[in-house]
């Protein structure tokens, strides 16, 4: 069976996964790789392009201006000509020449504003949060009242008092009164930065105050500082425009701005001088616009969840062969994958996340889903969820995913939403983020009820406590916040969130893996129970192969991306065939029997970028011979148990696999 | 016995909480003695919220004590005052954290926090010197090879080779003592055994002690010499790991022990488990911490705070049932089969 249902798309095709030198080794220096990054950006292109055009007028404009700006030398109001692109002003000068001219100003003023404003920002903002207490009440005070002064009167007031205020008092003014704006945003940046441990590794390590400052968390925060400054400088530009050509400015000097003053002294767009009012305008919006659009473009680099890339996805579908399933323990299947496949677009070609799984799920089954980081055993979760999608910039690219006799990968969003919660729902890893902090619980069940439901206000109450009370969670915590539950009260606010319609199944992606093991503990023994009580099916996702152990009534285990072994648990866990399962088992200490020395699984899980041939796990396997690295071996049925692996090519089990770990052998509970 | 590496004495460690004026204290470390030998692995264990982290927060001198005092090589650190000695023992006592995700600073190449612990605390170092130490240290924690190791951005590595910069970063002070606050329990299963590894191999090169602090008694018993159980800012029980997980005498550490998964035992859930949580201590009155989740509980455990008294060689706990009645002196895996 062959697979790459996928094609790339266009740019990711020049990079197309393989065999070739590993990434870090062609790494590129910091400049070379910020220059790949405007090149391969419109945005950041088209505003370097603009960035550059003014900043060119704005340095040589004795050699570009055709004529003096200020000589009155021409016949006054001219229209467009050959000679003069955009006419004369009223006294006879050039007006090209003097938009050429006034470029200067703007951008010095652009420039000079954007970096005074931004580092006074960066000062306060920065000091402000880190130092906290007093400091901070002080600084965020002076911030929050500047931030409230009516800016533009303020100015007035001040240009009035300074008479025909010069490009220095204008700089000046407009720096000290635009930061505050990004001094807020760097304050609330860096509290957020401060609970962080690298912070007080450098405070542990005995770094000053300076130092933690100026080298640890200034570079944390380069796009918000470059945001910062590209805001301020778009603000100087429209602003000192504004001053002058409400006669603000000084009258004599070169710039957009008093151009405007005296092309609307002149009723120029009355007359035949439109361009004379109209291009500093337009210049002045293109200068802007560069500044906006590095902005934007600045944000998508540094943050690349931003960027939406497309699969392409024209290759064909093919139906898979669907003989590979073991049959479930009962008899009713509620979910069947099919031979599902997800893939990723990233910058260096599609990566198949999700590699033509099959499963099959009964009623009231508890299956688990077992695999290290990045094996694509959460993928395969948001993709039955049907919750790939921007900022996930997965796809679905093959297979079927049929829930309740329902094709849910042809299904369209709205026929979703009357499937979602209602007959499955999802448990997310970290309750914290999951939940909302500002909102209370009883709201966010209200949400959850009214998105799905036509019920009663009254009617979600009494539900919302019922359900409380399954996960024993006092229902007097419907009035508490997220923050005010301890971490396992929240998970299992989770849960009894997602049994507010009592869904057929479950999906539960590491529900436990923040908790420590007296939790972990007890909140698998309720899950276990509520299971038993409701009927429902659970999907768990974890990484913790002992976790599950007494819980799924079976077990599938991923590997790069692909099914390694799947069976009923029990059996898994007294007979693990593929060498991967066995490393797994023996990965974690017990405290049962004698202390053993454990080496783990040597090696880490391949790229999924470009998996190696044959085999995925050959290279980390002890039993691996060439011939696993010369085809990809299919799933071997085992008495009962699929497993990927070529040990088990004729059925036999090998000598060198009967090692088993296992010795409790009591009956199934 | 000679002094040890480093000794508590009453370490107390309380927060105000609630709204503004509040004088609502919360307890989070009460009067806690213990001790940690040179070349020893202690690990120290508990729930969430019993006060280990503060522990390591006091020992790295973030937190000042309330009351109490670190004797580190027989000296107090509450006589530190110069900037001199203060670099002089966070050398020696550095710390590893819990998120290999937040702990290296994202902006900087791996070499960046090891090459200022270098520069910062081990001045005599010139150029050359220092380069050779990085490469060193990155190569102990098996980062190899370390020339391209030390070049790579913190999102280039995965976890676990996060959490060995972290020990790395550690390692370039020449510590006496690295405090590891859970540095396992952000990672994935199989890949935990390789940093448990780490650290028992540290321990035998460079003859670090460590105090783990975990919430796993599985991996404790993995590496420690000697084990302490924490309770809602107590020491509850301490002994000799092997002696204490096969003979556990406070109900607190059973619970623990019965929390831990373990697929090779018998299938079945059979204990009524326990759905309690650590208490959030606030102005506490007196009496045992634990009565409230303990099946043992009696009178005396309201009235009085039990103590943490010698049961036994070199074991300690403090419970008025277990001190009372030897009977609880069974492992608590006595349902499960021993091997």
């Amino acid at each position: 069976m062959t697979i790459q249902s996928v094609t790339a798309t266009a740019d990711a095709a020049t990079t197309a996964p393989g065999p070739g030198p590993p990434i870090a080794e062609a790494r590129r220096g910091f400049g070379a790789d910020l220059w790949r990054a405007v090149a391969r950006n419109r945005k950041a292109m088209a505003g370097v392009v603009l960035l550059l055009f003014f900043l060119v007028l704005a340095v040589f404009p004795g050699q570009l201006a055709p004529d003096d700006p200020t000589a009155e030398i021409f016949l006054p109001g001219l229209g467009p000509s050959s000679q003069h692109w955009f006419g004369t002003t009223a006294y006879g000068q050039d007006v090209l020449s003097q938009l050429i001219w006034g470029t200067r100003q703007s951008v010095v003023i652009a420039l000079a504003v954007g970096g005074l404003a931004t580092a006074i920002a960066v000062l306060v903002g920065v000091s402000a949060a880190y130092l906290g207490g007093v400091a901070d009440g002080v600084l965020s005070l002076i911030t929050d009242v500047i931030l409230v002064i009516p800016i533009f009167p303020l100015i007035i007031v001040i240009a009035a008092y300074e008479k025909n205020a010069g490009l220095f008092t204008l700089v000046v003014v407009l720096g000290a009164l635009g930061w505050s704006y990004g001094a807020r945003q760097l304050r609330s940046q860096t509290l957020s930065l401060r609970t962080r441990d690298f912070l007080e590794a450098a405070r542990v390590r005995g770094e000053r105050k300076f130092y933690v400052i100026v080298f640890e968390i200034l570079p944390t925060m380069t796009s918000l500082i470059v945001a910062s400054f590209l805001g301020a400088a778009l603000y100087a530009v429209l602003f000192a425009a504004g001053l002058q050509f409400i006669g603000l400015g000084d009258p004599n000097s070169q710039s957009w701005g008093t151009m405007l003053y005296w092309a609307e002294n002149n009723e120029a767009l009355g007359a035949n001088m439109v361009l004379w009012a109209i291009m500093p305008g337009v210049c002045v919006a293109l200068l802007g616009a560069a500044f906006a659009l590095l902005n934007y473009a600045f944000d998508e680099i540094s943050n690349p969840a931003l960027r939406l890339r497309r699969l392409d996805i024209t290759g064909t579908r093919t139906r898979p062969d669907t003989g590979t399933v073991a049959a479930p323990v009962a008899s009713e299947r509620i979910l069947e994958v099919r031979g599902l496949s997800v893939a990723y677009a990233t910058d260096d070609g599609p990566v198949v996340a999700v590699d033509r799984v099959d499963f099959d799920l009964a009623r009231g089954e508890f299956l688990g889903i077992v695999g290290e980081s990045g094996c694509g055993k959460s993928t395969l979760m948001y993709a039955i969820a049907r919750l790939l999608g921007p900022p996930f910039s997965g796809e679905i690219t093959d297979g079927q995913i049929i829930f309740r006799g329902r094709d849910m990968v042809t299904l369209a969003e709205r026929q979703l939403r009357h499937i979602r919660w209602r007959e499955f729902s999802v448990v997310m890893q970290s309750a914290m983020n999951a939940l909302n902090p500002v909102l209370t619980i009883e709201a966010q069940m209200r949400d959850a009820c009214k998105a799905h439901s036509n019920m009663s206000s009254k009617e979600i109450l009494e539900r919302s406590t019922e359900v409380l009370r399954l996960v024993s969670i006092d229902p007097i915590h419907l009035h508490s916040y997220p923050h005010q539950l301890s971490g396992g009260m929240r998970q299992r606010a989770m849960i009894a969130m997602a049994l507010l319609f009592t869904p057929e199944l479950v999906i539960m992606d590491e529900p436990t893996s923040a908790l420590d093991v007296v939790a972990q503990r007890s909140l698998m023994v309720q899950i276990k129970e509520l299971q038993e009580r409701l009927g429902f099916a659970v999907i768990f996702v974890t990484h913790d192969m002992s976790l599950v152990s007494h819980f799924s009534d079976r077990l599938l285990v991923m590997y790069a991306a692909q099914v390694a072994e799947f069976g009923k648990t029990r059996q898994i866990f007294e007979t693990p065939r593929h060498p991967y399962t066995r490393a797994l088992l023996d990965a974690f200490p017990s405290i049962h029997g004698p202390k053993v020395h454990l080496t783990g699984i040597p090696g880490a899980p391949p790229d999924l970028a470009r998996p190696p041939e044959g085999c995925r796990f050959a290279p980390r396997c002890p039993h691996a011979t060439p011939r696993f690295c010369s085809a990809e071996p299919p799933l071997f049925d085992v008495e009962g148990d699929l497993v990927r692996c070529f040990l088990y090519e004729n059925g036999t089990v090998p000598e060198t696999a009967v090692d088993t770990v296992v010795t409790a052998s009591e009956g199934v509970a | 016995m000679s002094e040890p590496l480093l000794r508590t004495e009453g370490l107390t460690r309380h927060f105000r909480v609630g709204k503004l004026l509040s004088r609502q204290m919360l307890h989070a470390v009460d009067d806690v003695n213990l001790t940690i030998g040179r070349g020893e692995i202690v690990a120290l264990v508990g729930e969430s919220g019993s006060g280990k982290s503060t522990i390591a927060r006091l020992l790295a001198r973030v937190y000042k004590p309330t009351k109490g005092e670190i004797y580190f090589e027989g000296r107090p650190i509450s006589r530190i005052r110069w900037r001199k000695e203060r670099l002089a023992y966070s050398s020696d006592v550095p710390m590893v954290f819990q998120d290999p995700y937040s702990s290296i600073n994202p902006a900087y190449r791996v070499a960046h926090g090891i090459a200022r612990a270098i520069r910062l605390h081990r001045r005599g170092l010139g150029g050359a010197g220092r380069r050779d130490e990085l490469q060193r240290v990155l190569d102990a924690v098996g980062l190899v090879p370390p020339s391209a190791a030390a070049r790579k951005f913190p999102y280039e590595l995965s976890g676990g080779q996060r959490q060995r910069v972290g020990f790395a970063q550690a390692l370039a002070f020449r510590p006496k003592l690295i405090i590891a606050d859970e540095p396992v329990s952000m990672l994935d299963v199989s890949i935990r055994i390789g940093i448990l590894n780490l650290m028992t191999e540290l321990r035998e090169r460079e003859g670090v002690s460590f105090l783990y602090i975990t919430h796993d008694v599985a991996s404790a018993r993995y590496i420690a010499d000697r084990v302490l159980v924490m309770y809602a800012g107590h020491l509850v029980e301490e002994g000799p790991t092997e002696d204490l997980i096969q003979r556990p005498k406070h109900p607190y550490t059973q619970l623990l022990l019965s929390a831990v998964p373990d697929p090779r035992a018998a299938l079945g859930i059979s204990e009524t488990t326990d759905v309690g949580e650590p208490p959030k201590v606030v102005d506490p009155k007196e009496g045992c911490r634990f009565r409230a989740r303990c099946p043992y509980a009696i009178a005396r455990c309201e009235a009085e705070t039990p103590l943490l008294r010698e049961l036994g060689t070199r074991r300690l706990a403090a419970c008025h049932v277990a001190e009372a009645d030897d009977r609880l002196d069974v492992p608590v895996a006595a349902g499960l089969e021993q091997r």
